[in-house]
């Protein structure tokens, strides 16, 4: 009862606002027809193949050759709870005029008017029992599913989405939707200044034109929001003809979708319970129908076979009393086709009667064409100056941030002699959804199903590739083994000021990503391209770095026009391995790198030399050291560069922090000082004591910056608090002030010992001096009086200092290397 | 024209008794402020992941209010920031003073005293600003000494106080260690598991500062709060050993899940000893019979219906002034972008309770949340890393009450032989006292080495009777077979407040781990 309140309520809203889905005279819209063939812009043979297809006449006329497999129609399977009961019966009964456009033929237009409402109703009391749940959208650490998803979208970022991830493309926008306006491309304003004869004139009249739409129909009275957010994430489980793509939305996009495609509408229950209160046997009615009628020759439904086959494509006869298109007949589906769609067909069907290699051979070139048409590729890509976005709807296209980067940089790349740019394997990889490398691009390359695009890479590369362009690298390029270094200074003095790399740029550059591009293009292909941009690509942003042919740049491999393209080829190939350009590393070392200017910089991370606990100071005076936090320790020391802080800023897998500079040293290991028992006599006990910090109840206790931000480094050994400032001092050495407090100096005095160094072996330099074997030498002032003593030990020997401490003293040793 | 009419007088009336009342939003109640959120061009789990090209790089980790003009914020890349003018709507004056650096992801801020702390990788640090030139020159290391290997999953997070001045920290048990990560471990003798020292612990830091082990079995412990009683909880994440994400109150001896945490069981200080054997593949009911510590969380969050990762804790202290759940929990959510609320009770001496979904939609991953003086509450977002819901990568919102009050399910307490839920405003009696619009059921999960679980055992339940509370505020639900230590998952799609609003949220999980005696 409510269902057909509901209905009543449509008709009454469709009738007040003029804005009706219900146009009988409308014929089934398929989109490459609508848009080339009306306009004489692809053959007649072609268009009429095209049709066959796409109404799926084949699927009951049968034809030998492969490109006219028929579209077919959803599989029904569980549409008891993906379609509106109601919905179902009223389309069954005018097809065109529930669903304008659609491609569907009216099954029941010859069917005696007597029982055609039982039939219908038995039909849709049929196709509503076929229930079958919706999948389960597992949700994990990458994908967030929010629990009923599909009922918490927002319209308006629906509406968003709708105008910016493609659907658009094929389908009508909302005319208030307002895009950032963008300046309009030099072809467009041609455009706008040229009346229609100038444009025809000009072979503009396409590109001036209107791309019809693909009409959705009323979605709210056929869809709950749960099955048409479900469509929506993965329309090819239904339509398995693919002519939908897959637009690769997340769960809440979809859920956003659907709000927007369901806004203003009381969404429909489904199943709805009017369905379910008809008994087996009208199912069982429908369940015959389904198969007599011929509807599971288009439609899937488990355990029902297709009907048996009507007339082979070759014996059809359009012009005969009996046939599918003229008036209806009992026992045919009926397609109310207009007059150029019937004539299209006529001339087709008698062409391929009488051609001979017709309709079991196709031409490599024609199977290309006729599927580009059928999955519609046009819509948003143009081959060979047919097809493309469209004047009007170009606006939808934007990137992210709406940078201007021209009409290349937002709008889908042309595929003209794509088979001859891109290499076999990464087309399949596109069109395997695994190739997204314009993610500046609000547009979305979409998915379709694997046997409808599976042979495109080799259809392209055959119809694409010359003889000439064939190349492999080595016919191209030939050696390139040394080039390397050569082309990563070329790419310098342009590529990078349109193109990142590895995911840096020059500042506000943003554009495809080179890293990667010898497996993405032909090396011919990448050759032609960087001599002549303009040649292959009209109209293109990238500049010409080779006017004639001439290289501007002589100081490189001799200005050798071959060999630099050769050069950038050689770096690009291994872009990932080698040094970036220098303009990208001073980019990146803008961001990243940690440059000391008028005061210390300090920075904690992993590092592998001073351990998880690691304190980097760098200096301005180019001298900077590593504290490892853990050992309590002076750890490492480098001269130059200070730090990339990009793998401890930014990197989730926190990555050691390497020293950029030269002149690294590995300091000592083990603590600074040591307590040593009072053996017999002078000497105090080094047999055992311990050098590791948390052995020896060493306690970091954090840093003080000074006014000059200066750390000094802060512990407990025992009972001395010890206070650490390290700094560089003259000849780029580092200067070490070790202030030792004694806390309780009332309690007896005990041995402490400074560790001056350490090495395999030492060298005396002079007193109170030593140099190791790895050559760093430490001195210590003469003012400690006691020159120290050698010890040493199976690892190496020991120099170590008694330091007398009377509540307080300054010791200042310096390392030179 | 007049038909015309005619005809519209007709629709209208016919429309009003079906025309769909726009269904009551989230945004309705509680409304965003974006006082900062940026999108960058690269993917979150991109490996060369930048921040957006301008400002500040606002992946907010740790989050201090300070007064009712500015919050402080520590950020993933080390630094901590004060923002002033965070409360200006809109917020278009914001200014931002860099107050401390250096810092290695840290995971929290506290003000406290005249210092904020943080707990870095590697320590928790008191920062100061001892010369009070607006920025910090003391960084002392308030407690270190758990392991550090240097897996990136050793996330150290924290500190929050408790009420009687410990500051609380927890440590991320490591994942997948290799090389020379393991010589950074130690390893329990009886049970073999290795990890860092402390890994998959909650610490205190007394006064004095001791580090003292608590509780153990965490396996990524992102949120630390308190309740109004002072009580500490931590959340944690599914994942290896844990089910769904969680909620657990965190005492002495008590062991949670993730069993690697063991490794440090016989290190001194230890709270934990005995465990000789653990079990796996079982219920968790099952479970906890055969492993006397184990503690069951205080709330599952059922995956997906309730988040997908919990993070944050706080505690709503506005009195009101953030709506009608004073004194409740609220706990981020990280890949759905949202945030839960729970509501506890102390059943037989234990916390249990149930959880609600509570407001979505937020512009990233929900790390940190803090409340303002006004009562509002800022949001820290990043999602770098991992992924989430929404359109930015970071940032700060302000989540502020609209003063409207929701139709929502505010307490729902077990019983005996039952549950008792109290509403936000008066149900519509009729339908609230028919027993079928409650759609209810249990489950348990399994508690294995397994990355996550399965709702299993589940058993629809229909209460018996429901009664209404004559103030129309509190229903009574009836029901047998009520189950200890399972969740009971309630939908009350159909209940109408008086005025006819569905509830905004008309999901509940009570997780029942003891049925009162009375």
């Amino acid at each position: 009862m409510r269902n057909i309140r509901l209905w009543q309520i449509a008709c009454v809203i469709v009738v007040l606002s003029g804005r009706g889905y219900a146009q009988s005279d409308a014929v089934p819209i398929v989109a490459g027809f609508e848009r080339f063939a009306r306009h004489q812009e692809i053959s007649q043979q072609v268009a009429g193949r095209l049709l066959l297809t796409e109404l799926s006449c084949t699927a009951c006329h049968s034809a030998t050759s492969d490109d006219l497999k028929p579209k077919l129609g959803p599989r029904l399977d569980g549409s008891g709870n993906r379609l509106e009961h109601e919905w179902i019966a009223r389309f069954l009964a005018a097809p065109q005029k529930e669903k304008p456009g659609t491609t569907m033929p009216n099954v029941l237009a010859g069917f005696p008017d007597a029982g055609r409402s039982a039939a219908i109703r038995a039909l849709a009391v049929f196709l509503s029992s076929l229930s079958e749940p919706f999948p389960d959208i597992k949700g994990n650490g990458a994908r967030g599913v929010p629990h009923e998803f599909w009922k918490h979208g927002d319209v308006d970022q629906g509406r968003r989405l709708y105008h910016q991830v493609g659907c658009v493309a094929c389908h009508e926008a909302d005319e208030d939707y307002e895009t950032v306006e963008t300046k309009p491309s030099p072809l467009d304003q041609l455009l706008e200044q040229l009346d229609e004869d100038e444009l025809k004139e000009l072979g503009l009249s396409a590109a001036s034109r209107r791309v019809p739409s693909v009409p959705h129909g009323n979605l709210a009275a056929k869809y709950s929001p749960q099955s048409l957010a479900f469509f929506l994430l993965d329309p090819h489980k239904t339509r398995t003809g693919g002519r939908m793509p897959n637009l690769k939305l997340g769960v809440v996009e979809a859920a956003d979708i659907t709000a927007w495609l369901l806004r203003d509408s009381k969404s429909v229950v489904i199943p709805s319970e009017q369905a379910q209160a008809y008994g087996d046997d009208v199912i069982e009615t429908g369940r015959r129908l389904f198969g007599e009628l011929g509807c599971s020759n288009c439609h899937s439904v488990k355990g029902i076979a297709p009907a048996k086959m009507a007339k082979p494509l070759v014996e059809l006869n359009l012009a005969g009393p009996q046939n599918c298109v003229g008036a209806p007949r009992s026992g045919l589906p009926h397609f109310p086709l207009d007059d150029f769609q019937i004539e299209t067909l006529k001339s087709t069907l008698t062409d391929d009667r009488n051609n001979a290699s017709a309709p079991g051979k196709t031409l490599p070139g024609q199977q290309l064409d006729a599927q580009i048409l059928k999955m519609n590729c046009l819509a948003c890509h143009e081959r060979d100056g047919r097809g493309g976005v469209g004047r009007y709807r170009r606006p939808y296209f934007e990137t992210v941030g709406h940078v201007d980067i021209g009409d290349e940089g937002r709008l889908p790349p042309p595929l003209t002699g794509v088979g001859n740019k891109l290499q076999s394997s990464w087309l399949t990889r596109v069109l395997k959804g695994t190739g997204d490398v314009r993610s500046h691009m609000r547009i979305r390359m979409p998915l379709f199903p694997a046997d409808q695009v599976k042979s495109l890479p080799t259809w392209l590369t055959q119809a694409d590739r010359d003889s000439k362009t064939a190349g492999s690298e080595k016919d191209v390029f030939g050696d390139v083994s040394k080039l390397a270094e050569d082309g990563r200074l070329l790419l310098d003095t342009g590529c990078v000021q349109c193109h990142p790399l590895r995911g840096d740029a020059v500042p506000g550059v943003v554009g495809i990503d080179l890293e990667g591009i010898a497996s993405r293009v032909q090396p011919q292909w990448f050759h032609d391209f960087l001599l002549n941009p303009g040649k292959l690509k009209p109209r293109t942003r990238m500049p010409t770095f080779f006017p004639n042919g001439k290289s501007q740049n002589a100081a490189i491999l001799k200005g050798d026009t071959e060999r630099q393209i050769s050069a950038m080829w050689a770096y690009l190939k291994n872009a990932g391995k080698l040094e970036l350009p220098p303009k990208i590393q001073k980019a990146r070392s803008q961001n990243y790198e940690l440059i000391p200017k008028d005061r210390p910089i300090v920075l904690r991370t992993f590092m592998d030399e001073a351990g998880t606990h690691a304190i980097a100071v760098g200096f301005p005076e180019k001298v900077h050291f590593a504290f490892d936090a853990e050992q309590v320790r002076l750890a490492h020391a480098w001269r130059g560069k200070f730090l990339d802080a990009q793998g401890t800023w930014f990197v989730r897998f926190a990555p050691p922090a390497d020293p950029l500079g030269d002149e690294q040293v590995r300091l000592p290991p083990g603590v600074p000082f040591v307590l040593l028992k009072e053996a017999q006599g002078d000497d105090d006990d080094f047999s055992s004591p311990d050098f590791d910090a948390k052995k020896a109840g060493y306690r970091f206790q954090g840093y003080r910056l000074d006014k000059s931000g200066v750390p000094t480094f802060l512990y407990r050994y025992g009972r001395f608090g010890i206070e650490d400032l390290i700094k560089p001092g003259a000849d780029r050495t580092l200067v070490r002030q070790l202030t030792i407090i004694d806390r309780t100096p009332e309690e007896p005095a005990v041995s402490l010992w400074f560790r001056g160094h350490f090495g395999k072996s030492l060298k005396y330099d002079r007193p109170f001096a030593y140099t190791n074997d790895a050559g760093v030498s430490m001195a210590i002032p003469a003012g400690l009086k006691h020159a120290g003593e050698l010890e040493a030990r199976e690892d190496g020997t020991h120099w170590i200092v008694p330091v007398k401490v009377e509540r307080k003293k300054m010791i200042e040793v310096r390392y030179q290397w | 024209m007049v038909n015309r009419m005619t005809l519209l007088a007709v629709l209208l009336c016919w429309l009003s008794p079906e025309a769909p009342a726009r269904a009551a939003e989230e945004n309705d109640y509680y409304r965003l402020v974006s006082v900062s959120v940026a999108e960058t061009s690269t993917s979150s789990r991109a490996k060369n992941w930048k921040p957006a090209p301008d400002g500040l790089a606002l992946e907010v980790s740790g989050l201090a209010v300070l007064d009712d003009r500015r919050v402080a914020v520590a950020i993933r890349k080390g630094e901590v920031w004060i923002l002033d003018g965070v409360y200006d709507e809109p917020p278009k004056n914001v200014t931002y003073r860099r107050f401390a650096s250096a810092l290695h992801e840290p995971l929290g801020l506290l003000k406290h005293g005249d210092s904020f702390y943080t707990t870095q990788r590697s320590e928790l640090t008191k920062i100061r600003d001892t010369d009070k030139d607006g920025e910090a020159d003391e960084y002392l290391t308030v407690a270190k000494g758990w392991g550090v290997t240097g897996g990136y999953h050793e996330y150290a997070y924290g500190p929050k106080l408790d009420r009687d001045g410990n500051l609380w920290l927890t440590l991320n048990i490591g994942m997948g260690l290799k090389g020379a990560q393991l010589d950074r471990t130690i390893k329990d003798p009886i049970l073999g598991y290795r990890q860092g020292r402390w890994r998959g612990w909650g610490m205190k830091v007394r006064p004095d500062g001791d580090l003292v082990p608590v509780c153990a079995g965490m396996r990524s412990p992102s949120g630390i709060g308190a309740n109004a009683d002072g009580d500490m909880f931590y959340t944690d994440q599914q994942g290896n050993w844990v089910a769904t994400n969680s909620l657990h109150h965190m005492r002495e001896g008590a062991f949670f899940h993730h069993v690697e945490a063991l490794a440090s069981m016989s290190e001194e200080g230890s709270p934990i000893s005995g465990v000789k054997k653990v079990p796996g593949g079982l219920p968790y009911p099952e479970a906890m019979k055969q492993f006397p510590q184990l503690r069951p969380p205080a709330v599952w969050f059922p995956y997906k219906k309730a988040g997908q990762s919990a993070t944050d804790i706080m505690l709503d202290e506005s009195d009101g002034k953030f709506g009608p759940f004073a004194g409740q929990l609220f706990v981020g959510e990280f890949t759905q972008a949202a945030m839960n609320r729970v509501f506890l009770e102390k059943v037989n001496g234990e916390y249990q309770g149930a959880c609600f979904p509570f407001r979505s939609r937020f512009a990233s991953a929900v790390l940190r949340m803090s409340q303002g003086t006004d009562g509002s509450v800022f949001v820290g977002l990043t999602n770098r890393g991992w992924s989430s819901l929404g359109t930015a990568s970071y940032g700060l919102q302000r989540l502020v009450w609209t003063g409207d009050v929701p139709f929502e399910i505010k307490e729902m307490r077990a019983k005996p032989d039952g549950f008792e839920l109290l509403f936000t405003k008066p149900v519509d009696r009729e339908v609230a006292l028919a027993t079928s619009s409650y759609e209810m059921s249990s489950h348990a999960y399994l508690y294995h080495s397994t990355y996550g679980s399965d709702e299993i055992q589940k058993q629809h339940l229909t209460p018996n009777r429901a009664t209404v509370s004559d103030d129309g505020l509190t229903v009574r639900l009836y029901i047998d077979g009520l189950r200890g230590l399972f969740v009971h998952e309630l939908v009350a799609s159909h209940i109408r407040s008086q005025d006819g609003e569905p509830l905004l949220h008309p999901h509940a999980w009570y997780t029942l781990n003891r049925i009162p005696k009375e």
